[in-house]
């Protein structure tokens, strides 16, 4: 037994934890339960509730063993007459104004406070007074309704609101048995993470509006399942009723999600049964009289013939045009086993590398550890570079309060704009935007000299950020001993990411430093999307394409060898009429991608247009063929978080449509290859033993709560020709810079969402020199144009980048930012002006 | 939410009240105070002033300024008069005294003058039982009160 | 009668720095000064002088606590006087508040302090005007702010209003209070001695207590402790109110019979009645009936009797009143001051007050004295702070000692109403 560790006894039994932990922690090890309300691991001791009453050995009144800490020797006891007596007490005052309508209670099978009466509670009451009246039903939120009647005023919530959250934006108002949990003012409670409350909630009072009187909890069928909008990940679990959906709760799971979910992981579903999901296959009219080589479709085709025929079309267009005239832009959203299959279909059978998944920069591995989520806590300093995970990853900004506020962890950052963490950075940098490889140069070169290294004697730092802040953050840096970079590759303009992993090399190279690094793309599975291969220079697992060698022996002497193009110049390509047949696989380039019209041009110009997905968007309307892709809540598999967690994806509502596995597999069988999976998991398997890193996964390894892939190897990144320098903008035009925002009214979080209310009018962000020299005054409308584009905002002075930029963020398809921004994918000049 | 700001005087009280205390949130109390004496109530606007001065959440401010009986969200009166009903004044007949002095206010018992001139509040003990009955008029406390004392008391205000 | 509090305490213009000075205010800091801190909190210690907030913790025991070379430390008066029946403190600082900050500067050298704040209740503005006047004064003197008397010793006092709340009597609640906080009480431990004011080793002491700490240094710790019995050493500010003759706030020595208290310096009971009852240490005691009048009046006699000395309020009943109507009257105290953070205090103070109000209008049931018991009991010292056990205190000590009182009201229950 450690110095840190302490010996005690319950109920008889001797249990050794930790110094620190609680008497109620304890007792749980070696499953004694001492019933609680107020108290929550998470949260931590209250002391509000009074169930938790135990007897200590020489302690004259009875302790609560939540706000207990275990001591050496310490003989505690549960089920003594006086402990019983006073449970049955607290139980008595906490049941005296609760109503009895547990049969109408959405809580009903799953409550604490019934699970605690049945147990250590009278069976009957001596309440025989008015109980307080208090309001019924009302909203907390569109999305919470609060029973204050049911209230127990354990401050659960209100202390998660203060100590997690951390905006006490949800508060116990007045006073004594007038206390109650409200709002300022009676406004919502609309924060990004507002949900836990409910699953928090020990009684019926904090409910899920769209859950409410929809079935008892005991008709359920749960599905332990992951969270499909960002790259953590998260676990939650669906419940489901005669297949259809009713509700999500989080799942915890300490090494991703620490217990809690996002509200747009929470609500943000109704993409599920969205009246734009595709359901068949479908062959677009072709107006323009374009020559198509695909064959007609027969009316009421299978899905699995359209299939077929898709693969055949392919076949033929690659025989015809050579495998360069054919491309696949699949997606940061899909599974591992569908990115896999699908570039195994093009480069297996169709021998082409034209494979990407996205419209930035990066290469597969890290030159340090890669970090798991749950690194940041125990982390001296978390540096964030280009990140803002409220909006990108928002389970990822919960972690990094906690490390901040509870586990000593400074917070620095590196950004071209304010972001909301920044109130809990002890050091907040922002270069001007676009200027991220600069910045990110100079810290690094700051380092060398402090090292030793070779590097420039001065830097000619043109980012805005003064040389003694830099100085400042080269110190800390240094100093920290145990540091978590976590950088945001999207966010990342030209060829910046390889800056950040050259900052990580020479990081790694302080003495005693232990450095690891979080891609935190906020696409849901953009490091698998990469880990399987899905980029024009690499075959799964990082295998670069420069190791001919190592790609013979893995994937047979016919593998293709010679780089691919990117998915920018695919559409560059398909502008010139070389490339003749595309498939995109759950990605929507005419929205998503820069270049704006151009893009839309270009893929009119393709012979062959086949768009996989689950939603109708802009480029499947362009498409000839249309397949149906599952999707979260029908499709099953494998995501890789941005904490390189590998964790399964399970269907919670069976569908009739052909999984999208399935899809790819009868392609590949169009084209000789004769595997047949029979379920995703051989997917899974064969992925184990083909893509390294990826060899402990397994469904079994997998489990509930996922497996940390081994790390891919890294490329070398010190020469890249590839970078697209920005040109420079027209006089008096701005640097633009996309930021993204949570709730972003597109096709995911449709009109029709149950977040609709977060949505958020298009708004420009300006420094307040440029907004002086434009004019432009906050409220007021302003234009931003490029690419021939026009876009319409309402103006904010707040000086959230420094002046020579504008900030955009994303709040809506309708908005169409990303088509401001050059096809090229460089940094996007535009010209503002007031309307 | 705007329509309160704070004038140039407050603005340098609260300076002051700031330099009091090595951590800004200390200063709740006191800028609560210092509304409720300026306005004769904490209006939810006075709220998000004082939570953008503090650097928390309007509903924190609320949750402070609810917890406490001296502040008011309804305006009271320009006299708030705190009547003991404690122990110590309990047993010097302050209920009858409370009674009188509703009926010659003409409200009730938690209610204020259409005039805006009185508000009568039931007081828990305020410390000075020694002269019980007594009730708080704004900031003076007046001890052995009879009825002709009230009335000379109300009289006395304008 | 030995007078140390109150010996001047209505000189003419004795709140004023001249007539105090006059008095030989402040003098005690010189000596001390010259002297080491922690020769200070001895003879605290050694003067056997305790809390006189209510607690009755020795007082030189909690300044020995201060976690050790953590620094900054805080000293906050609690001037949050709220407990009924009790006014003491108030009249201390109307009339001497310079001797409350003579009392201050002691403590504050003696635990290494720099930073001391008077938590007034919110009620005593008028109160706030004179600390602030008195500490305006004693900064002039050179007796506060930097190197005070050429000592090397720095001290800053400032005064912090409370907004009504009871409960901020409470140590853990006023540091809360005094963070802009809700007044809720914090978990113990830690104790405000190791992690008190923004979470730094804290001193809290009500007024009386720091007021006795000058004649302590000037005196000496002996000639203090010579004075009362054996545990309970040094002299006393009682609030005697209620139905005397002649109310008011007397200085005893510890040790002093009841009867001397009630009769003799309060004059006895008033209008021909006789004594029925009386609360010795402010509401949130024990009462006793009038058979114990006899009782001496220190911590070991009264908490033998059963009851506390608390904050020194001698509330004394006389035999008009029936003690149900009292007891309703301080669960009403306790129900509308309940933080509402925890479960038994919250809901037991309303649930007692429901029972007794329904046996006031003559329809409880006779079972209701028995049920009140369990109550009590099911709240008694299972709360988070003392306010319930408070509340609890009169409830259990009227049946204890008037359970007749409350079968009047069940006598006359009308036939068939329950």
């Amino acid at each position: 037994m450690s110095d840190n560790e302490v010996t005690l006894t319950i109920d008889g039994k001797s249990v050794t934890v930790p110094k620190g932990t609680k008497v109620v922690d304890a007792a749980k090890r070696i499953d004694v339960e001492i019933p609680v309300f107020c108290y929550h691991e998470k949260i931590g001791p209250l002391g509000c509730c009074r169930m938790c009453l135990v007897e200590v050995e020489k302690m004259p009144k009875l302790m609560t063993a939540c706000t207990m800490d275990v001591a050496p020797d310490m003989v505690v006891k549960t089920t003594t007459d006086k402990v019983v007596k006073g449970q049955k007490g607290v139980l008595e005052f906490t049941l005296l104004n609760h109503p009895l309508d547990c049969p109408v209670c959405d809580k009903g099978g799953e409550c604490p406070l019934q699970d605690n009466t049945f147990k250590y509670g009278a069976p009957d009451t001596r309440m025989e007074f008015h109980r307080a009246n208090n309001a019924k039903a009302t909203p907390l939120s569109p999305v919470i309704t609060i029973d204050r009647e049911r209230c127990i005023a354990c401050q659960r919530c209100t202390a998660y609101s203060e100590r997690i959250e951390q905006d006490s934006a949800l508060v116990m108002l007045n006073r004594g048995f007038h206390n109650e949990v409200g709002t300022f003012n009676n406004e919502p409670y609309n924060t990004r993470f507002s949900g836990n409350v409910i699953d928090i909630c020990p009684v019926g009072a904090l409910t899920n509006t769209e859950f409410r009187f929809k079935a008892r909890t005991w008709d359920l069928t749960n599905t332990e399942t992951l969270c499909a909008h960002c790259g953590c990940n998260c676990n939650i679990t669906m419940g489901t009723r005669l297949n259809e959906f009713m509700r999500i709760e989080a799942r915890p799971n300490d090494a991703v999600d620490d217990g809690w979910i996002c509200d747009k992981g929470r609500w943000g579903h109704n993409f599920m049964h969205s009246k734009n999901k595709i359901t068949t296959a479908r062959e677009n009219s072709v107006g323009d009289g374009k020559p198509t080589s695909f064959p007609v479709l027969p009316h009421n085709c299978t899905i699995e013939d359209a299939a077929g025929k898709v693969a055949q079309a392919f076949k033929k267009i690659a025989e015809e045009h050579g495998p360069e005239s054919v491309g696949f832009i699949g997606s940061p959203y899909g599974t591992n086993e569908e990115n896999y299959l699908y570039q195994k279909f093009f480069r297996h059978g169709l021998g082409s590398n034209n494979i990407d998944h996205k419209s930035y920069q990066d290469t597969p591995g890290l030159p340090v550890s890669h970090y798991g989520v749950e690194q940041v806590e125990t982390s001296n300093v978390v540096l964030l570079i280009a990140s803002d995970p409220t909006e990108e990853l928002p389970i990822l900004d919960l972690r990094i309060k906690k490390a901040v506020t509870a586990c000593g962890t400074r917070l620095v950052s590196l950004n071209d704009q304010k972001i909301a963490l920044d109130r809990y950075s002890s050091q907040s940098l922002q270069y001007k935007v676009g200027c991220e490889a600069q910045a990110i140069d100079t810290l690094t070169h700051g380092l060398a000299r402090e090292l030793g290294e070779p590097a420039p004697a001065k830097d000619a730092d043109q980012s805005g950020i003064s040389a003694e802040d830099m100085k400042s953050l080269v110190e800390t840096v240094r100093t920290s001993m145990k540091i978590c970079v976590v950088y945001n590759p999207s966010a990342l303009s030209g060829e910046a990411v390889f800056g950040v992993k050259r900052l990580l090399k020479m990081i790694a190279k302080v003495p005693t430093m232990e450095c690891g690094a979080i891609p935190a793309a906020p696409m849901t599975n953009a490091l698998g999307a990469m880990d399987m291969g899905l980029l024009p220079d690499f075959y799964p697992g990082g295998l670069s394409m420069s190791d001919q060698e190592e790609i013979k022996k893995q994937w047979g002497e016919k593998a293709p060898t010679g780089t691919g193009l990117s998915a920018l110049e695919m559409i560059a390509r398909a502008e010139k009429g070389e490339l003749k047949a595309l498939l995109v696989h759950r990605s929507n380039p005419v929205m998503d991608f820069p270049g704006g019209l151009r893009v839309t041009e270009a893929l009119k110009k393709l012979d062959l247009l086949v768009v996989h997905d689950m939603l109708e968007t802009e480029t499947a309307k362009l498409a000839n063929l249309v397949l149906p892709s599952n999707g979260p809540g029908y499709d099953e598999g494998t995501t890789t978080n941005i904490g390189g967690r590998v964790q399964a994806r399970k269907k919670a509502l069976e569908t009739t449509q052909a999984p999208d596995w399935k899809i790819i597999n009868l392609m590949l069988n169009v084209l000789g290859d004769e595997t047949n999976y029979r379920r995703v998991s051989d997917v899974t398997e064969e992925i184990a033993c083909r893509v390294p890193g990826y060899q402990e996964i397994s469904k079994r390894s997998v489990g509930k709560t996922g497996c940390n892939r081994e790390p891919i190897s890294s490329a070398d990144e010190s020469v890249s020709d590839k970078s697209v320098q920005a040109g420079k903008g027209k006089d008096g035009s701005l640097r633009l810079r996309i930021a993204t925002f949570l709730f972003a009214h597109d096709k995911i979080l449709d009109a029709s969402s149950k977040l609709a209310h977060h949505f958020q009018p298009s708004t420009a962000h300006f420094n307040e020199k440029d907004a002086a020299r434009l004019g432009i005054q906050d409220g007021n409308t302003v234009l931003l144009s490029a690419e021939n584009i026009n876009l319409e905002a309402i103006a904010r002075v707040d000086n959230r980048c420094q002046s020579g930029g504008v900030v955009v963020p994303r709040v809506s398809d309708e908005q169409g930012v990303n088509g401001l921004i050059g096809a090229d994918g460089g940094t996007a000049w535009v010209q503002v002006r007031k309307v | 939410m705007s329509g309160f700001t704070f004038s140039a005087e407050q603005e340098k009280e609260i300076e002051n009240i700031f330099a009091k205390y090595p951590f800004k949130k200390s200063a709740m109390l006191p800028l609560l105070t210092l509304v409720q004496r300026a306005e004769r109530r904490v209006s939810p606007e006075a709220m998000v002033a004082i939570s953008k001065k503090m650097d928390c959440s309007p509903a924190y401010v609320q949750s402070v300024m609810s917890f406490y009986t001296m502040y008011h969200a309804e305006k009271v009166g320009k006299y708030m008069i705190l009547f003991c009903i404690n122990i110590s004044c309990q047993l010097n007949g302050c209920d009858k005294l409370l009674e009188y002095t509703a009926k010659k206010l003409g409200i009730k018992v938690g209610e204020t003058t259409p005039d805006e001139k009185f508000t009568l509040h039931r007081e828990e003990c305020l410390a000075l039982c020694t002269e019980a009955p007594m009730m708080r008029i704004n900031d003076t406390y007046y001890g052995d009160l009879t009825e002709q004392r009230i009335g000379q008391i109300l009289d006395s205000l304008d | 009668m030995t007078q140390i509090l109150f010996k001047n305490i209505n000189m003419k213009d004795l709140h004023t720095m001249k007539v105090y000075e006059e008095q030989g205010g402040y003098r005690s800091l010189k000596k001390a000064f010259a002297q080491k801190p922690e020769e200070i909190v001895e003879a605290v210690k050694a003067s056997g002088l305790r809390g006189r907030g209510g607690a009755g913790f020795p007082t030189g025991l909690k300044w020995s606590f201060l976690a050790k070379d953590v620094f900054p430390r805080y000293l906050c008066c609690n001037a949050d006087e709220s407990e009924p029946g009790t006014c003491k403190d108030r009249e201390l600082m109307l009339k001497n508040p310079h001797m409350l900050i003579e009392g201050m500067i002691l403590c504050a050298y003696a635990c290494r302090i720099e930073t001391g704040y008077i938590y007034l209740r919110g009620e005593f503005h008028d109160l706030n005007f004179i600390m602030e006047k008195a500490l305006e004064d004693a900064y002039a003197k050179g007796y506060l702010g930097k190197n005070i008397l050429g000592s090397g010793f720095n001290l800053d006092i400032y005064t912090h209003l409370g907004a009504g709340a009871y409960i901020c009597g409470e140590e853990s609640a006023l540091l809360n209070s005094l963070e802009g906080e809700r007044g809720e009480p914090r978990m113990k431990p830690p104790f405000p001695a190791v992690e008190g004011l923004y979470a730094k080793p804290t001193v809290v002491n009500n007024v009386e207590t720091l007021c006795v700490v000058p004649y302590i240094v000037n005196e000496g710790a002996e000639k203090y402790a010579s004075l009362g019995t054996e545990k309970s050493k040094g002299t006393k500010l009682v609030s005697v109110s209620g139905h005397v003759k002649k109310p008011g706030n007397y200085e005893v020595v510890l040790g002093t019979p009841i009867r001397e208290i009630i009769y003799d310096l309060a004059g006895g009971i008033r209008d021909g009645n006789k004594l029925k009852a009386f609360i010795p240490g402010g509401s949130s005691v024990p009462m006793l009936p009038a058979d114990q009048v006899d009782v001496s009046y220190d911590y070991e006699s009264l908490a033998a009797a059963g009851t506390m000395l608390g904050s020194g309020a001698m509330i004394v009943i006389d035999d008009s009143v029936n003690i149900v109507e009292t007891t309703l009257r301080l669960i009403s105290f306790y129900m509308h001051e309940s933080c509402g953070k925890c479960t038994p205090c919250r809901e037991g103070t309303r649930w007692l007050y429901q029972i007794v109000e329904k046996i006031m209008q003559n329809k409880g049931q006779l079972d209701y004295i028995e049920k009140m018991e369990d109550i009590c009991d099911n709240m008694n010292m299972k709360a988070f702070c003392p306010l319930a056990d408070a509340c609890v205190s009169p409830v259990v000590s009227s049946i204890k000692y008037f359970r007749s009182d409350y079968e009047e009201y069940f006598k006359n229950v009308p036939v068939g109403s329950v």
